[in-house]
């Protein structure tokens, strides 16, 4: 394990942080589209996920080969560790950023209801996490990562307001309905991004200190 | 540890000459484990080992201080009985060093020299020694053909063989697999996992991965002192010390 190694390895966690802003552009695209009634972009985001599975079956293969040969081992092998729990991570919050883009045709016609129950509070708050977690493994500044646990509290308690909130809107009037179900939807996909970031953040703690800490 | 320790060192000094080739080791070894000791070449871990059974008393220039304690027992002194030393504490070298005679007197060698005589004793002693080496399936049927002809792997299992014979409490081993392919090897490290149950294991190892997989305590030791001493485990997914991080990254060594 020489040099090259550690070249290969750290050549990886750049190319990594390149892919991880990519599935974070999609969840943020999405929800660009979603809140302006962009149907081309969120066209643009759903045909992304082909690309986003590609690139995580390829750091799941390079990470797989670098344990193969050359059995890394203390923080090598935390950082790989590390990195191909993240990849999942990622990947997840990428399709996430589909699944939010396939709804945004259900408001082209309708327009949103309100602020949209405080998702785009929610969603910055989200998106900051995903932000820290990304420079965090790229610098291995974890304090970035050190308030986690509150910040994923707010993002939990926005979930259930926004499933209170949506429920008082259909009760008042049964077109809201749909619109509601998919703002509920929304809440709970960016609401899992938080947990991820979560265990990404676990990850990155170990990584970069060899303690495993608890964030939830 | 919470574990009972079997041997353990209090400032531990070995000079060869002028050359101050341990210092100051503190170390313990728990009774019924395997303990590797890892570092790159000329840190001192076969130095240290071969404290245990007195074989640095054949180096003419080296000068031995401090404790070395053996179940409470200063083995360091100068009136320790050193036969009976090597005896509880047997060990197993690099190279596989048969005696060049037969399989069976390989393994009765050590009996007959602690005065076992009965041939029956010896018999079942060859057997006994045999099988808790993995080793008699594949040449009970051959016991008195030349050890000479066996294959490294085997002839490295009937030196582990030798070694029980005379029922040891401590086996130490000194890279006992750097001369042997994977597959002997792999049938070494399956060997050393049962071998704890009754033996307390210490061994010297260049390959890390073997030290990861086979046992249960790691010391890493460079330029003749200890860094760190752990679970292995954490010695490989964590350790504490710069050092140590770096040599099992490969970053040095």
């Amino acid at each position: 394990m020489g040099e090259k190694f550690h070249e290969e390895l750290k050549e990886l966690q750049r190319e990594f942080c390149e892919c991880g802003t990519f599935s974070t552009l999609m969840l943020k695209d999405a929800f660009e589209a979603l809140k302006a009634g962009d149907t081309d972009l969120a066209a643009d985001v759903n045909a992304r996920k082909k690309i986003l599975s590609a690139r995580s079956d390829y750091f799941d293969e390079r990470l797989l080969t670098l344990i193969a040969l050359h059995q890394p081992m203390a923080q090598d092998l935390r950082t790989i560790i590390c990195t191909l729990k993240m990849n999942t991570a990622l990947y997840r919050i990428g399709r996430y950023g589909k699944d939010i883009a396939i709804l945004v045709p259900d408001f082209a016609a309708s327009g949103h209801l309100g602020r949209m129950l405080n998702l785009p509070y929610m969603a910055d708050l989200v998106f900051s996490m995903i932000d820290d977690t990304l420079e965090a493994y790229r610098s291995g500044d974890i304090s970035l990562i050190s308030d986690f646990s509150g910040r994923d509290d707010r993002v939990d308690d926005l979930r259930y307001s926004v499933f209170r909130e949506g429920i008082t809107y259909m009760m008042e009037d049964p077109r809201n309905i749909g619109r509601c179900m998919d703002y509920v939807m929304i809440a709970r996909y960016l609401e899992r991004c938080g947990d991820h970031c979560c265990s990404m953040a676990e990850k990155i703690h170990y990584m970069v200190t060899g303690e495993k800490v608890d964030i939830s | 540890m919470t574990e009972t320790a079997i041997i353990s060192t209090k400032d531990l000094n070995l000079y060869y000459g002028d050359h101050h080739a341990l210092q100051d080791i503190d170390i313990s070894f728990a009774r019924n484990r395997v303990t590797a000791l890892i570092g790159p070449s000329g840190c001192g871990k076969s130095t240290l080992i071969r404290c245990f059974n007195r074989m640095n008393d054949l180096v003419d220039n080296a000068r031995v201080q401090g404790q070395i304690l053996y179940d409470g027992e200063d083995i360091a002194s100068s009136r320790t009985d050193v036969v009976e030393i090597r005896k509880r504490i047997g060990m197993v070298f690099q190279k596989p060093n048969p005696f060049p005679k037969s399989i069976y007197e390989n393994v009765a060698y050590g009996p007959r020299v602690h005065g076992v005589r009965d041939k029956k004793t010896l018999d079942a002693i060859v057997e006994k020694s045999l099988k808790d080496a993995a080793l008699w399936d594949e040449v009970k049927d051959r016991l008195h053909a030349s050890a000479l002809g066996l294959s490294g792997g085997q002839q490295q299992r009937l030196c582990i063989a030798r070694t029980l014979a005379v029922e040891p409490e401590v086996i130490l081993m000194d890279e006992p697999c750097s001369a042997l392919d994977p597959i002997a090897t792999a049938k070494i490290e399956d060997l050393v996992k049962d071998l704890k149950k009754r033996y307390t294991v210490i061994m010297v190892t260049h390959n890390m991965q073997q030290a990861a997989r086979s046992s249960d305590y790691t010391g890493f030791m460079y330029l003749g002192k200890l860094i760190e001493f752990g679970e292995t485990p954490q010695i490989f997914e964590a350790p504490s010390e710069q050092l140590t991080e770096n040599y099992v990254t490969g970053r040095f060594g």
